[in-house]
């Protein structure tokens, strides 16, 4: 007789035993940095390996603590987080999530983000947000850019359906990770990242 | 035949399916807290959600990805032995398995041996079997209690289990693998990865005499059934009395190796002041670290919660729990009045030296007022518990005396 089980959880959750396989399915997930300057950072540099929650549960804590942290993602799981980046991504959790009086409130974050004169390269901008760290061919936390393009390409509305996602996050339909937003790109950046994924 | 576990949870091996409404009602009738619900920890930021996993009840959750889960300390008064769904999860890295077939699974035995291996869970459960009950503790239990704070997982006490495991010595599987004479650790890895390559992936070694020593086993079962997905299916190790950050989940691969093993779950990750105690000076650096090892000794009253009233002049159960590293707990003592006079409790069955060790006292308050109600063990080497918490970097081997602070009326 073939064994079949399943042993179900609430809405989302649930348990598969079908002959010898066991299989799990995890609940959505929910947790989202703090809009403002340096979300962009915080959501295309540290979502690619763990929830946003890993950050919100810690006690408030100065920006010496923050800059600990970065520097042991970066120093001792590899995380690819440019270096001038760190000081921003520093001073958005101080800011966030930091205690007041380590945090000088009267400080400005720096925009890393910036905008290049001339033509805009879509590649150049995708690799400067993070892009890649979720949509590259061998990540498995969002859709591979190339898949992205072979869905909308031909479809009239490829692009704008790309530049909402990009502005609007997603809604973790592709998996339990859901694109969280990214609303500091101009219309340029997103039309130029758009024609690149198009492009593919 | 149908089984009903403790949660509620209907598992039949014969029926395709169960409505998520069958077991929400099943659920509902256990009295079971339910998914959704918030709940404050004692300490700043300590919101929490409770969110129902896979094989789980509505556990605390810490992180979402990869799953930290705590325990809500109200199941420690439910019984000696720690529900597999009400059991914490703790992974480090967020690529985990979500699919696993037991057939195909194997576990490999390379590196220095004679007879490199590769066992399904069949050969394994063709070996000796051997059961023991232990206590599973994450290294960070109760770091949000922490003063000062630290980074890492804000934990209450809830990253702690007791469970009887069964499986096969480490010993019987290194000795048909035969180590040559030159190997020094035992490193073990499992199914767990990391989304980015370079990032270390997730393994811990033991030193040859302690793989060798006869207890260390790789667990098939946990109370009586196999593991629960998130706590390691279906196969993990079991170091007892040693913290969890050594019972490496979904084992694929073990590793002899003739040095030892240095890479950053084993150093600087997972270390404790190398000065005999494991604590400094509160917010201190120590000058020479040490990889964390067994567990201090520990006690919790799980009946009466701060914060209770309870009346004067009627006699007052108090009940917990106590374990420790392994050399089992001699005593357990309960103190009403701040620590000044301590007076036994009755301990409760033996388990095993590993176990969770339950214990019962009575009380009554003569007057009324605020009481301060605390319990200390002392295990069988004589070890006990600081009245003053202890503090070190990463917030680690907390075992402060507790008090529940209540108010006789």
């Amino acid at each position: 007789m073939k064994h079949f089980f399943l042993i179900a959880g609430l809405v989302a959750t649930s348990v598969v035993a079908q002959a010898e396989v066991v299989k799990i399915e995890l609940p959505v997930e929910t947790a989202v940095y703090k809009s403002g300057p340096g979300a962009d950072l915080a959501n295309a540099q540290c979502l690619t390996c763990h929830s946003a929650d890993y950050i919100l549960m810690q006690p408030p804590m100065p920006a010496k603590f923050w800059k600990g942290a970065v520097d042991k993602m970066i120093g001792k799981y590899a995380a690819p987080i440019p270096t001038n980046s760190v000081d921003a991504l520093v001073e958005y959790f101080a800011k966030n999530y930091g205690t007041e009086t380590n945090t000088p409130s009267n400080t400005v974050v720096t925009q890393v983000i910036t905008q290049p004169s001339g033509a805009l390269d879509g590649e150049a901008v995708a690799t400067k947000m993070g892009c890649f760290n979720c949509h590259a061919e061998d990540k498995k936390i969002g859709p591979a850019y190339k898949a992205v393009a072979a869905k909308y390409k031909g479809n009239k509305e490829g692009p704008e359906k790309i530049a909402h996602q990009i502005t609007h996050g997603g809604s973790g339909q592709w998996g339990t990770v859901p694109m969280p937003q990214f609303d500091s790109l101009s219309a340029a950046e997103i039309k130029a990242v758009s024609d690149w994924i198009l492009a593919q | 035949m149908p089984k009903v576990p403790r949660s509620g949870v209907v598992v039949d091996r014969r029926h395709f399916l169960r409505s998520a409404g069958l077991i929400a009602a099943a659920a509902a009738s256990a009295g079971h807290v339910f998914a959704g619900e918030n709940i404050v920890m004692p300490f700043l930021n300590g919101q929490r959600q409770l969110v129902k996993y896979p094989q789980k009840r509505p556990l605390i959750r810490l992180t979402t990805r990869p799953p930290q889960l705590e325990t809500p300390f109200s199941v420690f008064n439910e019984g000696v032995i720690t529900p597999n769904d009400a059991f914490f999860v703790r992974y480090h890295l967020a690529n985990i398995p979500l699919s696993i077939d037991s057939e195909t699974f194997r576990v490999e035995v390379k590196g220095s041996v004679e007879t490199p291996l590769s066992l399904s869970l069949a050969d394994l459960k063709k070996m000796e079997a051997v059961e023991l009950v232990g206590v599973l503790q994450c290294s960070g239990n109760s770091r949000g209690f922490s003063q000062p704070r630290v980074g890492g997982g804000q934990l209450g006490n809830g990253a702690m289990g007791n469970a009887k495991w069964r499986g096969v010595r480490l010993k019987d599987i290194l000795e048909k693998a035969k180590l040559k004479p030159t190997a020094k650790q035992v490193a073990f890895n499992g199914l767990d990865k990391a989304p980015l390559d370079k990032t270390p992936d997730f393994v811990k070694a033991l030193d040859v005499d302690h793989a060798l020593d006869g207890e260390v086993m790789l667990a098939y079962e946990m109370n009586g059934e196999a593991l629960p997905m998130l706590n390691g299916y279906p196969l993990r190790l079991i170091v007892p009395g040693y913290f969890g950050t050594y019972w490496v989940k979904h084992v694929n691969e073990i590793t002899v190796m003739d040095e030892v093993l240095n890479n950053f779950w084993m150093n600087p990750a997972y270390r404790i002041p190398d000065n005999g105690c494991g604590f400094v000076e509160a917010g201190t650096t120590p000058a020479k670290t040490t990889p964390i090892k067994r567990y201090n000794v520990r006690s919790f009253i799980t009946n009466v919660t701060d914060g209770a009233m309870v009346k004067t002049g009627e006699p007052l159960r108090l009940k917990g729990i106590a374990f420790d590293g392994g050399y089992g707990i001699r005593e357990v003592l309960i103190s009403t009045d701040g620590a000044r006079s301590w007076v036994p409790a009755k301990l409760g069955n033996d388990l095993g030296k590993y176990s969770f060790r339950e214990w019962e006292a009575s009380f009554t308050p003569s007057r009324p007022g605020k009481v301060e109600l605390k319990v200390r063990a002392v295990n069988r080497v004589g070890e006990s518990q600081p009245l003053e918490a202890l503090w070190n970097p990463p917030g680690y081997m907390r075992n402060v005396v507790e008090t529940v602070n209540i108010l006789s009326a």
